[in-house]
């Protein structure tokens, strides 16, 4: 059900983003914002109305405790210790404490198959296998010559509910970068110019799932769906007998 | 021949979106940068809220944790970092408050005191201070009443009983003069 009233619709994202709906009134309110975008929209342009008067407070430094609290609770338990291992920036993804010892050999199977299924013309300058959290590898992704990227689904999704999905290559540091739309079953070439540039410092692919035609913002808008860090392959690879 | 300058980039804005971007896909590196730089005016927007310290760090830690699982949906687009962040952590204040009417401060003390002076900071914040420069001229623009009653309501997260009750007013008095006071607010940012 929606709110039909325009002025009451109105009145009420501007007291909910101010802050005096409260109670049971605010809650019945954020359940109408769960499912109306306008209205949704109405509350944040107030809060990015308001959100500027919040520049008048002066800066309060919180305890340190906070952040260590925080960061216990960005993990589950079973996570903790591998979390607490130094290895470098990265440690922290995800990917590093999924990606076990299991998903490489995965990805060393999955690169043999690729390369027993068709005849290698190149070596490939960099490959990476993208996963789910829980370890299930879903894509392949293999830049064998400069400007084009073959991405391979090798486990799809039942449906996509009519979304797409968005390649991105994200670099160590700053923004992730789209390379544009994936099949959801099969393969796809991505062939542009400029595409080096956007590849060169990324670490890792990750996959999210976008509306039709791509994210609307130029980042990633949905959910992660895999992500695997990008392998890049000696250049002096020896060439395997054809 | 002349050509105009290059819109000037919003150096924190941008940098604010990358790490959540960054976040979103599971950084911690990046969250945790994220939170060194806006811990400290997201923790005053709390404080004023729910006055308490240990409080106010309660909000912090659930509204991070609310950040991480939900940086894949800020979409840059839509707003700010820092808008979309105060809004989460002013949200979760304003669920958890509980707070005896004698504690609300007055405005006018509280901004005697603590304000912000206006000088910029040491980081490129000219643009967060251009929508702030705006938003503090159309306040100015609003008679006293309207200014006093939206200030309590949004930095101390008063209802519109409390803000009646602090200042001896009727409730349907406090009502008009926030109701009138937003949509003049409104018209001002929009024109």
């Amino acid at each position: 059900m929606k709110l039909g009233n325009p002025e009451l619709r109105s009145r009420l994202a501007s007291e909910y983003a101010l802050g005096t709906l409260r109670g049971g009134a605010r809650r019945r309110f954020e359940d109408y914002l769960k499912r109306d975008v306008a209205l949704r929209a109405d509350v944040e342009r107030w809060e990015m109305y308001l959100s500027p008067l919040a520049e008048r407070l002066a800066p309060v430094d919180p305890h340190a405790r906070v952040w260590k609290k925080i960061e216990a609770r960005l993990v589950g338990a079973s996570d903790a210790a591998v979390a607490s291992e130094k290895a470098g920036l990265w440690e922290s993804l995800y990917f590093w404490r999924s990606f076990g010892l299991g998903a490489s050999g995965l990805a060393v199977a999955l690169l043999a198959t690729m390369l027993t299924l068709k005849p290698v013309e190149q070596s490939p300058i960099l490959t990476a296998v993208l996963a789910e959290d829980n370890n299930v590898a879903r894509v392949f992704v293999e830049q064998s010559k400069p400007g084009l990227l073959m991405v391979k689904m090798v486990t799809p999704w039942k449906t996509m509910n009519g979304m797409a999905l968005e390649l991105w290559v994200v670099p160590k540091d700053g923004a992730p970068r789209s390379l544009g739309l994936i099949n959801d079953t099969g393969e796809t070439r991505l062939v542009f110019t400029g595409m080096d540039e956007k590849l060169s410092g990324g670490l890792v692919f990750a996959l999210s799932k976008e509306p039709p035609g791509g994210s609307p913002t130029g980042q990633p808008t949905g959910s992660v769906m895999c992500k695997g860090a990008i392998a890049h392959m000696p250049s002096k690879l020896p060439r395997s007998p054809i | 021949m002349s050509t105009l300058p290059p819109p000037m980039p919003n150096a924190v804005n941008e940098r604010l979106a990358a790490l959540l971007a960054q976040a979103g896909l599971g950084n911690r590196a990046a969250f945790a940068d994220l939170y060194e730089a806006t811990k400290s005016k997201l923790f005053a927007v709390s404080l004023r809220i729910v006055r308490e310290r240990h409080i106010a760090e309660e909000v912090l830690q659930d509204s991070f944790v609310n950040i991480w699982n939900n940086a894949t949906k800020y979409a840059v687009a839509q707003s700010a970092p820092m808008t979309w962040m105060t809004a989460i952590v002013r949200n979760r204040s304003l669920d958890i408050v509980r707070r005896p009417f004698a504690e609300v401060q007055d405005e006018d003390d509280f901004f005697a005191s603590n304000m912000e002076d206006g000088r910029p900071g040491p980081d490129d914040q000219l643009a967060t201070r251009r929508d702030q420069v705006k938003i503090e001229h159309c306040m100015k623009g609003l008679d006293g009443e309207q200014q006093q009653t939206i200030s309590l309501a949004f930095f101390q997260g008063l209802s519109h009983s409390e803000v009646a009750s602090h200042l001896g007013k009727p409730l349907g008095t406090v009502k008009t003069h926030i109701r009138r006071g937003l949509l003049k607010l409104k018209g001002c940012l929009e024109s």
